[in-house]
């Protein structure tokens, strides 16, 4: 096996078996316990956080900024897919006809995505303000991966250069906030679990949208 | 206690293990800066520091630098900070002067981060820390040392209830309608906010003439009737638990079956929601605020308000605890519906509704009074397009808010309690 996959492999164990850490000790901690009665449904309320409360429709972080909503959930999507299909890849799959062509097309918008939301993290000042380095090279590392993905689809001899991509993502997944990763699907639980005890949510139906002077 | 040692407890604060709630959320903002929209001051301040994020990151930032690998080597990597006096200067500021709490952007954060939640941690780091503002410290003081916030004398409170009890009697032309004091086996104790006593007592009056017609077995204490929990507010949990087992303990030794909490979004919140998790113990009787003993009244027509009373456009205030951090949505809108012939909504309402920007103790930091009022001029704005002349809410910091919005925007609106409007209806 060429040196390139060793690596990716070896950073591939790094890197699982720290999430693998950090998921087991989320499990392990669990959720608070609650000495108040309970006022709601709690399963609806997870369910709905983990759904209707992330939808456009909903979420004013979202409807309040369509453009930047699409580019993150189409960046993610990528992500996803990349992902995967590094797996096929490393077990010596290849892809070729129309499939390809999907693929490479889709992964190019995602990679295009994850370069806007970079370019607006460099030049908005309220966004820039919250950034440290790590918000810059998680973002770079993932696009990068992505890019890389659609490089060695396309062009098969740069494939060390895909495998190097995917190694330092690897390694640096678990150092900074691409561990969201893992909280994130444990935060969601957790806040839908509390609104849900205390009834809040899921929400009564009430009026839709609203923004205070629609800023996007 | 040193400084040193201060701070230790302070970093414990934010990085104790019970349980996985507080460690996701330390470990998921991905600073999108999406929360920036939903927050009274960052809207009305436009300033970038007022950005939610920017304050999840304050106390999160701590914690990576204590907590992670990366935070420990390379600090500047992560933005992880020391938590040295530039630092606590931040936290003070933002944590205390430039958030109410109020939970809207929670409800509306990209990742799902209960947001007040954390800036209430970070409370809990200042508070321990000896850091909580001198007058939002005055206030739990307050209570603590006399049982209520206001320092309102046991004498005093009972010369209020008495002409209270005699106008009532003249009112509503009957000599059997009272306001019970320390009375025992009474199904209710009713609580108080001693912002009622000190400067809004028809709104007492409006109660006792709602559980008089309903025919109530009730009660209010003179040892304990402070619905209030300022120690929610300033983050010292100690100080939060003693005034949650004063209630307790005197609803046991009055023997009622009930504590119904006056109109009051945080009290509501820290004495149902929060106060048996700092006491660590369930409640061996029930709880309900009075804006759902109200609506049950209703239902059940023990009371039945004549809306032709109340012919004036009215809109209505969601307090952000009682809502957001409460679910009690419902049941202003069915009370509301009874009550007044011309009810309106404001927009947006309920769960996303707006702070009035007098929540999180902000009302007691005479400190930041700039940066409250003009984060209130969202909520003068939501008022003014609803042409309303009446805004009722049930929370006496909202009434305060309001009344000195009002004011300062030029608003010309009444402001109500649930219990006065529907009082005015009976």
């Amino acid at each position: 096996m060429e040196w390139y996959k060793l690596i990716s492999l070896g950073t591939l164990a790094i890197c699982l078996g720290s999430c693998i850490f950090h998921f087991i000790r989320l499990i392990q901690l669990g959720k608070p316990i609650d000495y108040s009665v309970q006022a709601g449904d709690t399963t609806k309320a997870v369910i709905y956080s983990l759904t209707g409360a992330m939808s456009p429709a909903k979420k004013e972080s979202a409807y309040l900024h369509l453009p930047t909503y699409a580019a993150g959930i189409l960046y993610h999507l990528g992500t996803f897919l990349a992902i995967l299909l590094f797996f096929t890849i490393i077990a010596g799959a290849s892809y070729s006809g129309i499939l390809k062509l999907i693929i490479v097309l889709f992964l190019s918008v995602t990679t295009i995505s994850g370069l806007i939301i970079l370019i607006k993290r460099l030049v908005s000042p309220a966004l820039k303000s919250l950034s440290n380095p790590d918000d810059y090279i998680s973002n770079a590392l993932v696009t990068l991966f992505q890019a890389f993905t659609v490089l060695v689809l396309t062009y098969p001899s740069f494939e060390w250069a895909y495998y190097v991509a995917v190694s330092l993502l690897l390694l640096y997944l678990p150092l900074g906030k691409l561990k969201h990763a893992i909280y994130f699907f444990a935060a969601r639980y957790h806040l839908g679990y509390f609104l849900g005890y205390r009834g809040t949510w899921p929400p009564v139906k009430q009026n839709t949208r609203f923004s205070y002077d629609q800023r996007e | 206690m040193t400084r040193e040692n201060k701070k230790k407890k302070a970093i414990e604060i934010v990085s104790r293990r019970d349980n996985g709630r507080m460690l996701s959320y330390l470990n998921s903002c991905v600073h999108c800066g999406l929360c920036a929209d939903s927050c009274i001051f960052y809207l009305t301040g436009n300033d970038p520091k007022f950005i939610p994020a920017r304050k999840v990151d304050l106390v999160a930032s701590v914690y990576r630098r204590y907590n992670t690998l990366s935070g420990r080597l390379v600090p500047g990597l992560t933005g992880a900070r020391e938590l040295d006096d530039e630092t606590v200067r931040e936290m003070v500021d933002l944590l205390y002067g430039a958030c109410t709490m109020c939970g809207r952007c929670t409800l509306h954060c990209s990742v799902g981060l209960d947001i007040s939640e954390v800036v209430r941690t970070g409370r809990n780091m200042l508070s321990a820390m000896d850091l909580v503002p001198a007058t939002l410290q005055s206030t739990v003081r307050a209570a603590m040392e006399t049982g209520n916030n206001m320092g309102i004398s046991k004498e005093d409170l009972v010369d209020t209830i008495k002409w209270l009890e005699e106008d009532l009697q003249f009112e509503l032309d009957d000599n059997t309608a009272r306001i019970p004091l320390d009375e025992p086996g009474k199904k209710v104790i009713y609580t108080l906010n001693p912002r009622e006593p000190k400067f809004f007592p028809l709104s007492i009056s409006a109660m006792a003439k709602i559980f008089h017609i309903a025919g109530e077995s009730w009660t209010l204490s003179t040892r304990m009737y402070d619905v209030t929990n300022y120690a929610y507010f300033s983050g010292n949990d100690d100080e939060a638990s003693e005034i949650v087992n004063r209630l307790a303990d005197e609803t046991l030794a009055l023997g009622a079956e009930k504590v119904v909490l006056a109109e009051c979004g945080h009290g509501s919140r820290s004495f149902r929601w929060e106060g048996p998790n700092y006491i660590s113990r369930k409640y061996p009787f029930k709880v309900l605020t009075s804006v759902e003993l109200i609506n049950e009244y209703i239902r059940e027509g023990r009371i039945s308000p004549d809306l032709s009373k109340n012919t004036k456009k009215v809109t209505l205030h969601d307090p952000c605890n009682l809502v957001r951090g409460g679910g009690i949505m419902k049941q202003q809108r069915e009370i509301l519906n009874r009550a007044v012939s011309d009810f309106t909504e404001m927009n947006p309402f309920g769960n996303d509704n707006y702070c009035c920007g007098g929540g999180g103790g902000q009302l007691s930091m005479s400190e930041y009074n700039d940066r409250r009022m003009g984060a209130g001029k969202i909520k003068a704005d939501q008022i003014k397009a609803t042409g309303a002349e009446v805004v009722v809410t049930p929370c006496h910091n909202c009434v305060d808010q309001l009344i000195q919005i009002n004011q300062a925007y030029k608003l010309n609106v009444q402001i109500k309690t649930m219990a006065e409007i529907v009082a005015d209806a009976l």
